[in-house]
């Protein structure tokens, strides 16, 4: 046993771990993501007579998706970016002002409001990547509080501090839906497709850039990655899928204002911390990671809102640091770690 | 002239404010290099202290500060020992455990207050006349005030030999500790007297502003802005980052438009952290030290 503990004290840092085994094989990957997604599934299934699990379940497959596309820089590239919520915007009032002025599906504008995030995505990107751990983080913050600053003035295009009303006018081609089921189907490919992405990047040259740039960007650079090319098309692809989910938010909820879409706590950062809660830089962590705190939180806030707002975000918060202090791995990654561990100790 | 020379003038006084909030976190975040996200509620809960302890015990809010300063001193210690120490070695996990902690304390907060906002009642003078024009006498306080701080804490780092230990173990750890420093029990001081400093300012600043649970997020990101553009561990820095800051706010507020001077002044941030990521009075190179990686 005394050399499992020596391997696992030479893992450089947490996360590490998974990266020295062999690339699993296609069939295991691809068998492991319908696995996942029948059980992910299931408990719509199961409570879709239930409008009000549903409603926490649609949420949750929304959040899990958002929380994977935050992962894919933020996981797999290690770079810790608060600016996620101007791209959610950047969808959610994209969609919401051609919705409301020129009648176009959401349909329509989702992928093309993903895009303008990921050009914007591009532009915030370039300058700040030069910029390590901690002051990208700052960086990307101070973006999301010009872009908070920005969606108040421009009233013609935000609705300013008012916010954006979309009429309730139920129908698949405006993607608002009468049964709360619908939207949860809406929700649950939207998750699939973001983990389908997630998976396609890991196991792309991409990935294993981004898990290179993660590890040590020298060592990355001198190996010959183009590190500042490999963070920007992992923030660009992050973002599209960000952008998608923003215009999502926008037909679910069909409200939207600046200080709910740039929460740090209820949007921008929520993520990053769903994706840690879960197992950041895993590619089921950010799932699960939603499957626990959007129940737990929308309990909570049921429970107490009434008597304590805010109950939900205490609980949240001590979470946050229990989870940053015991588990840094999140509850993927450490029990993909332990398992690791055993294996390691049979061979 | 002279409404040029007004919004110069209250340029400076709000400056003051924003200099006065940041030279705590210059301390943490720019001499130890430590990524403290909850910094702004060390403020807030200054704040509600200082708030408290007038309206129950009628203590003066300038001489709560004998109280609330070493309060926050200890709440430093607290966090440092139990949140940031163990996680050193990784700086990604101090930002998401610090952000954990500033919503858990928020919400605290806002789940006693009930999220009743608070306010001083105006007690003392109000306002004095300063070359013909009438500040308040908070604000003007508070420009003294940080302009102390400033010149004690420079005195203090590079003047006496736990400052300078201060300055050693984020230069170097193990060169420091080799040196007979005990580098954890710096942290905590330096951790401590960051929040300390930070105290103070919750006192100055509770006459001048209503309270609420989000008073020292709302000022958070902008006491990032203040250390890097100043230059990260420079404590001049940090004041004319946060009197610059300041000037630019209230002039982009006059000249532009009152809704927009927090993105213009962002916006200089940003380009300023891009191009110049030592800060405008930090030496070059000054923001990698503490940040790379010691074995």
């Amino acid at each position: 046993m005394s050399s499992t503990s020596a391997v696992a004290r030479q893992l450089p840092r947490p996360g590490a771990a998974g990266k020295r085994a062999p690339l699993e094989s296609p069939a295991t990957v691809y068998l492991t993501y319908l696995a996942a997604m029948a059980l992910t599934l299931a408990p719509m299934l199961i409570l879709s007579q239930d409008d009000y699990w549903t409603n926490i379940i649609t949420l949750a497959y929304l959040f899990g998706g958002l929380a994977t596309a935050w992962n894919i820089i933020g996981g797999f590239g290690g770079q810790f970016s608060a600016a996620h919520g101007v791209f959610f915007s950047v969808g959610a009032y994209f969609t919401a002002r051609f919705y409301l002025d020129e009648g176009i599906s959401p349909w329509i504008t989702m992928p093309i409001g993903g895009v303008l995030a990921a050009g914007i995505a591009v532009l915030i990107s370039w300058p700040t990547f030069r910029l390590r751990g901690p002051f990208f983080a700052i960086a990307t913050m101070a973006f999301n509080e010009v872009a908070m600053v920005l969606a108040n003035y421009a009233k013609s295009v935000t609705g300013g501090p008012q916010g954006i009303l979309v009429p309730f006018r139920p129908g698949l081609v405006n993607m608002i839906f009468r049964q709360s089921w619908q939207y949860g189907a809406l929700m649950f490919s939207f998750l699939a497709l973001t983990v389908l992405v997630s998976i396609f990047v890991r196991r792309s040259r991409l990935g294993f850039y981004l898990l290179a740039v993660r590890e040590d960007e020298d060592a990355a650079r001198a190996a010959g990655v183009n590190v500042l090319a490999v963070k920007i098309w992992g923030m660009a692809i992050s973002a599209l899928l960000t952008g998608m989910g923003g215009t999502l938010f926008t037909m679910f909820i069909r409200f939207i204002d600046p200080p709910t879409l740039f929460s740090l706590p209820e949007v921008g950062i929520k993520f990053a911390l769903i994706a840690l809660i879960g197992g950041i830089g895993t590619i089921y962590g950010p799932l699960l990671g939603a499957a626990l705190v959007v129940p737990l939180e929308n309990y909570i806030r049921a429970v107490l809102g009434g008597l304590w707002p805010g109950a939900h975000l205490v609980v949240l918060g001590a979470l946050l640091m229990l989870t940053a202090l015991f588990l840094k791995r999140g509850v993927v990654g450490t029990f993909a770690g332990a398992r690791q561990r055993r294996r390691a100790g049979r061979t | 002239m002279t409404t040029f020379f007004t919004v110069m003038v209250l340029g400076l006084l709000l400056g003051g404010i924003y200099g006065l909030v940041s030279i705590g976190l210059n301390l943490i975040f720019g001499v130890i290099r430590i990524v403290n996200f909850a910094h702004g509620e060390t403020l807030m809960l200054a704040m509600y202290a200082t708030y408290f302890g007038y309206a129950w015990a009628g203590i003066d809010p300038y001489l709560a500060i004998i109280i609330v300063a070493p309060l926050m001193f200890v709440f430093g210690v607290l966090v440092q020992r139990l949140l940031m120490q163990p996680l050193m070695a990784d700086p990604i996990m101090q930002i998401f455990a610090s952000f954990g902690l500033m919503i858990f304390l928020q919400n605290i907060v806002l789940l006693m207050t009930d999220g009743q906002p608070f306010g001083l009642p105006p007690i003392g003078i109000s306002t004095v006349d300063l070359l013909g024009l009438n500040v308040s006498f908070a604000r003007l306080v508070a420009l003294v005030a940080v302009t102390l701080i400033a010149i004690g804490l420079h005195v203090f780092l590079h003047h006496t030999m736990s400052g300078k230990a201060i300055r050693a173990v984020t230069q170097d750890k193990r060169a420091a500790a080799a040196m007979g420093i005990n580098v954890d029990r710096i942290y905590l001081m330096a951790f401590g007297l960051g929040c300390a400093v930070t105290g103070v300012a919750g006192c100055l600043l509770t006459p001048v502003y209503t309270l609420s649970p989000t008073i020292g997020s709302d000022f958070m990101v902008a006491a990032f802005a203040v250390v890097v553009l100043g230059g990260l561990g420079s404590i001049w820095g940090a004041y004319i980052g946060g009197l610059a800051v300041g000037i630019v706010e209230v002039l982009a507020g006059f000249y532009i438009d009152p809704s927009l001077r927090r993105a213009i002044w962002f916006l200089i941030f940003i380009a300023v952290l891009v191009a110049r990521p030592a800060g405008l009075m930090g030496t070059v190179g000054a923001e990698e030290v503490g940040f790379r990686e010691q074995h």
